[in-house]
């Protein structure tokens, strides 16, 4: 329970670093030790798979691109905010830590558990047999990725 | 084989870029077509006798063995599918001339493409978890394209319309991962019977409540507007076009529509809030409208008005009112799909969008004007084009069901309607001509035939209604107002 609720608030200290911290770079770390976090929460309770996935892809992978792509900017001219868009965010924040105290306790209570239903299965299964057209959609987002950035990089020779 | 309204598209996206190499334009402009075209013929031809004895419910097997990719085709569907196609088809037949002087023309109906893919796995998906991706597919696709003219304004607005849009995928999934916790499945029919059984109204509530937001942020329902003013009229005319014509109509009105009615059921609070939101955007994007000077600007505050008009028309919930919703999402995906289309002609020829600056065009651009006034006319609700018969119908049904304050407030925002509409006549078509136009020529062929094309379809769907509502609209109402029962008996493998 302690060691629980210890990665618990950790994963929500650090979410909320990655939002408030000005450098980039720490921001961007401050984001992968919230998934180191949620990985091991999510080995905790017995969901590996994803346990791996959240830690081999958002800690690691997106991280280093992260950090490559922080790399390749300039540093230029800070850009001002306003002080309502800096005091925006820990308004909301409070504001959800009250409401979560509040409600959810109550609210979790009252959703009734039913019977695993039978898209639970073995996880080969699920991801080929029981999730196929979700695969499909993921290609598409991925060629749609792939697309845009060789739309949005190309050489800016007519429009221009 | 409904699964090639998803496969096609992806397909041509996935070889478009390589054929792009060979012929820079003239292919892809033809695959493109081709490949809309098809889709068209295929709705139109083959989809109706398809769900003539009720819905198609497909179970695909991949190497012998079975597999999830699960698609159901029902009235509603294969009209979404059909309006996609249709405006899809007409904004790249406009794409071969206009997209001329932006460069890399395969890339661009990659992507479109690839927008498309999405919107009809969306509509054809038999899962929450399916809508949410596919929703993606057609997003990411759509920030590309709105930000595919590389201009500071164009990157600005992409970058906005992305942020708010992730905040709207957020809250979609939220409520699915509620929804799954509560009924142990993504499935609709599955969690639709799970719903009844279950006595969970406070959380069925909670999630209705985050669809609204994150569906109301796709269909840019006011309060949730913020992005779609500053993301439509940056975007290439034709993508304007797809955008407020399709897409904040596939993604926002679509999903919240099948979820609400065909898997929640509509209850008499949902259906307050439903109309409510819908009056308030009617009402408050039309005067909006009326204060802006880029004529993009004001078309796409007009989408969140009429957007308002379809909501308020299903919102309502009875038969005619679903009825004239969906005959409205039709027609004002037809009429904004030629305005915006008919706005890029007018940029492209004289190069600004300000309507301050136009004036007189109608000498020098004939049939542009005659198109972009049939569309002014047919979203005013001017009879006999095809949008006064859809605003008819959604306030006979408010008045029918006992709502004539709506029905009021309805009709006064059409007069609103009219007015800007007019405005935009007087600016820019009529009066004298400004003298920096003299040399302004009507647009290219391909961009003025897809526009006479959807403007003769506003015309002829006009006189032709009562066709196209036992056609077209009938079916998929009635999917609607069968409610719950139309995916559980239906849907339930």
């Amino acid at each position: 329970m302690i060691v629980q609720t210890s990665l618990l608030v950790g994963l929500v200290l650090f979410s909320v670093l990655a939002i408030l911290l000005r450098d980039l770079l720490r921001a961007a770390v401050s984001l992968a030790v919230t998934s180191l976090l949620l990985g091991i929460i999510f080995f905790r309770m017995n969901a590996s798979y994803a346990g791996v996935f959240e830690i081999s892809v958002v800690a690691g992978l997106i991280t280093v691109l992260f950090i490559l792509t922080i790399a390749l900017t300039n540093k230029g001219e800070e850009v001002p905010e306003s002080k309502l868009v800096n005091l925006a965010f820990p308004l909301f924040f409070v504001a959800f830590i009250i409401i979560d105290a509040l409600v959810m306790k109550g609210l979790l209570r009252k959703i009734p558990a039913l019977p695993s239903s039978p898209e639970t299965g073995a996880f080969g299964d699920v991801l080929w047999k029981g999730r196929t057209l979700d695969l499909v959609g993921q290609i598409a987002v991925i060629l749609a990725g792939v697309f845009s950035v060789l739309a949005l990089f190309r050489k800016r020779d007519k429009h221009d | 084989m409904i699964i090639l309204f998803v496969a096609l598209p992806l397909v041509v996206a996935g070889v478009l870029p390589l054929i792009g190499k060979i012929s820079r334009r003239v292919l892809p402009d033809l695959l493109a077509n081709a490949a809309l075209l098809f889709l068209l013929v295929y709705a139109v031809a083959a989809g109706r006798p398809l769900i003539a004895n009720g819905p198609v419910l497909q179970q695909l097997t991949w190497l012998g063995e079975s597999v999830n990719l699960r698609l159901a085709l029902d009235g509603f569907s294969l009209f979404m599918l059909m309006a996609v196609s249709l405006v899809g088809l007409c904004v790249t037949l406009y794409s071969v001339d206009y997209m001329e002087h932006y460069g890399a023309k395969a890339n661009y109906y990659a992507l479109f493409l690839i927008m498309i893919a999405g919107m009809n796995g969306l509509v054809l998906a038999t899962d929450l978890f399916n809508i949410y991706i596919f929703l993606e597919v057609a997003a990411v696709a759509s920030y590309s394209l709105v930000a595919f003219g590389l201009g500071h304004d164009e990157l600005e607005a992409a970058f906005k319309y992305l942020m708010l849009s992730v905040v709207a995928s957020a809250f979609i999934l939220i409520s699915i991962a509620i929804i799954f916790g509560m009924t142990g499945s993504l499935s609709l029919p599955a969690v639709a019977r799970a719903l009844q059984d279950l006595n969970a109204g406070p959380v069925v509530g909670i999630c209705a409540a985050l669809f609204i937001m994150g569906f109301g942020l796709k269909a840019a329902l006011i309060p949730f507007h913020a992005w779609l003013p500053d993301a439509h009229p940056s975007a290439p005319a034709p993508i304007s076009a797809v955008l407020s014509g399709l897409l904040i109509k596939v993604s926002g009105v679509y999903a919240l529509t099948r979820i609400f009615l065909n898997v929640f059921g509509l209850t008499p609070a949902l259906s307050s809030v439903l109309m409510v939101l819908g009056t308030v955007s009617l009402v408050g994007a039309a005067f909006l409208a009326l204060g802006q000077k880029d004529i993009k600007r004001m078309l796409a505050y007009s989408s969140i008005s009429q957007v308002g008009y379809i909501v308020l028309g299903i919102g309502l919930g009875t038969p005619l009112g679903i009825a004239g919703g969906l005959f409205h999402l039709f027609n004002h995906a037809l009429a904004k799909g030629l305005l915006f289309l008919t706005a890029g002609s007018m940029q492209q020829a004289t190069g600004t969008r300000d309507l301050d600056e136009m004036g007189g065009l109608a000498k020098r651009m004939p049939f542009t004007a005659a198109t972009n006034l049939i569309g002014s006319l047919s979203i005013a609700g001017v009879p006999p084009l095809n949008g006064f018969w859809s605003k008819l119908l959604i306030i006979m049904a408010l008045v029918q069901a006992g709502h004539p304050v709506f029905a009021l407030i309805a009709v006064l925002a059409s007069v609103l309607t009219l007015w800007y509409y007019l405005l935009i006549q007087r600016k820019a078509f009529f009066g004298n001509l400004n003298e920096k136009w003299a040399a302004v020529k009507e647009a290219p062929f391909w961009m003025t035939a897809s526009t006479v094309v959807l403007a003769a379809l506003c015309v002829a769907i006009g006189v032709l209604f009562s066709l196209t509502i036992k056609s077209w609209i009938q079916p998929a109402a009635g999917v609607l107002a069968e409610g719950v029962q139309a995916v559980i008996r239906s849907w339930g493998l």
